[in-house]
C-alpha cells in the first residue's frame, strides 16, 4: 500500500483514484467475450451429442456461461476452458437427472399439451440452411450421427474424457482439471472410450 | 487395435465433429450469439454492483459510528444523569450562598474591627459609670 508523506496527498489520492482499473475492466470483458465466442459452438455441440435435444443443449451452454462470467471471471484467463466444461458438465448432469425425474412423473400424469404459438419464435428458425445436401456432406452427417449415438452409449466419465481430448483438444493435466480427477484417470477413462468407440462404430466406418 | 488405428479413429472424429460445428444452422448461432451477450451483460451487472462497495463502505461505516455513538450516550450514566444535572447545578448555587454567607461573616469581623475604637469607648464608659 502507498505511502504518504501527508494526510493531504493521502486525501488526494483517496479523492482521484487512477483511472487504470477502468481500461482494465474493459480488457478483461473483451477477452471473456473472445474466450465465449470461440468456444460456444463447441460447447453446444457437446451438450448436444450428450443430451441430444438441441434447446436442453442451449440452455446448458447459456447456464454455464452466466456461471462462468458470474463466479470466475476474475479468475487467470487459462484457467476459464476447464472450468467453463466442468460448470458444462454438471450442467449436463443435472439436465440428465431433471429428465429421469420428470419421465418418472409424466408416467404419473396426462400430457402436456403442446403450445402452437411457441413455433417459430425466432425468425431465424425458418431460414433454409445455404448449404447444399451434396451426397459427401450426408454421408459425413450419418457417421456423426453414428458416432454421437455411440458417445451417448459410453458411461459419463468416458464420454466426457473424450469429448475433452478429442473434440476440445485439451491435454491431460487441462482435463483432470475438468473432470476435477488426476491425470492418470483421464488417460484411463480416455483410452477405454477409444477402445468402446471403435469396437462400436468398426463396421460402420 | 493398432495404435496407428486408434490415431487415424482419432482424427477421423475430430474432423467430423469440428464439421458438424462449422455446419450450425443460423438459428442455433444466433441463439449462442444472445446467451453470450445476456451472461456478459449479467456479469457487467454484477460487476457494477460490486464496484459500488467504494462508495457504500464509507458511508455505512460513518452512519454505524453515528448510530454507535448515539446508543452510547443513551444507554451511558452521563446520559441516564442528564436529568439530575439541574439539581447538581442547584447544589453549586447552595455552595456559593455558603460561600456567600460566610464570606459576609467575614465582612461582619472586618466591619467589627473597623469599628472596635467605637466599642472601646463604649466599654469604657460603661465601666466609668455616670458622669454626672
Amino acid at each position: 500500500m502507498a505511502r504518504f508523506d501527508t494526510l493531504n496527498t493521502a486525501w488526494t489520492v483517496w479523492d482521484n483514484p487512477a483511472p487504470a482499473p477502468e481500461g482494465a475492466v474493459l480488457e478483461y470483458s473483451r477477452e471473456l467475450e473472445k474466450f465465449l465466442a470461440e468456444i460456444e459452438r463447441r460447447a453446444f455441440r457437446m451438450a448436444q451429442v450428450a443430451l441430444r435435444d438441441p434447446d436442453d443443449a442451449l440452455d446448458v451452454v447459456q447456464d454455464a456461461m452466466l456461471k462462468l462470467t458470474r463466479n470466475y471471471a476474475a479468475r487467470p484467463s487459462p484457467e476459464w476452458r476447464p472450468l467453463f466444461y466442468r460448470i458444462l458438465e454438471n450442467g449436463i448432469r443435472d439436465m440428465q437427472r431433471r429428465r429421469t425425474v420428470r419421465k418418472r412423473v409424466m408416467t404419473w400424469l396426462p400430457g402436456p399439451k403442446e403450445d402452437p404459438d411457441n413455433e417459430a419464435q425466432d425468425p431465424l428458425e425458418n431460414v433454409a440452411d445455404s448449404a447444399p445436401a451434396i451426397p459427401e456432406r450426408l454421408m459425413q452427417a450419418e457417421a456423426m450421427e453414428h458416432l454421437e449415438e455411440s458417445l451417448r452409449a459410453l458411461p459419463a466419465r468416458q464420454r466426457e474424457a473424450f469429448m475433452l481430448r478429442n473434440f476440445e483438444g485439451m491435454d491431460v493435466a487441462e482435463t483432470a482439471s475438468a473432470m476435477a480427477c488426476s491425470e492418470g484417470s483421464v488417460k484411463t477413462h480416455y483410452s477405454r472410450a477409444v477402445h468402446a468407440l471403435r469396437a462400436q462404430l468398426g463396421e460402420v466406418w | 487395435m493398432s495404435e496407428q488405428d486408434n490415431e487415424a479413429f482419432e482424427t477421423r472424429s475430430r474432423a467430423l465433429f469440428h464439421d458438424s460445428v462449422e455446419g450450425l444452422d443460423m438459428r442455433i448461432r444466433s441463439r449462442l450469439t444472445r446467451a453470450r451477450s445476456a451472461a456478459l451483460e449479467a456479469a457487467q451487472q454484477r460487476r457494477f454492483w460490486w464496484s459500488g462497495w467504494k462508495v457504500w463502505t464509507p458511508a455505512a461505516g460513518v452512519t454505524a459510528a453515528g448510530i454507535l455513538g448515539v446508543v452510547l450516550w443513551i444507554g451511558s450514566p452521563v446520559g441516564h444523569q442528564s436529568g439530575t444535572l439541574a439539581d447538581a447545578q442547584t447544589s453549586f448555587e447552595d455552595l456559593d450562598l455558603v460561600a456567600s454567607s460566610d464570606e459576609s461573616s467575614t465582612d461582619a469581623i472586618d466591619m467589627l474591627q473597623d469599628d472596635i475604637d467605637f466599642y472601646s469607648f463604649a466599654d469604657k464608659a460603661t465601666n466609668s459609670g455616670p458622669a454626672a
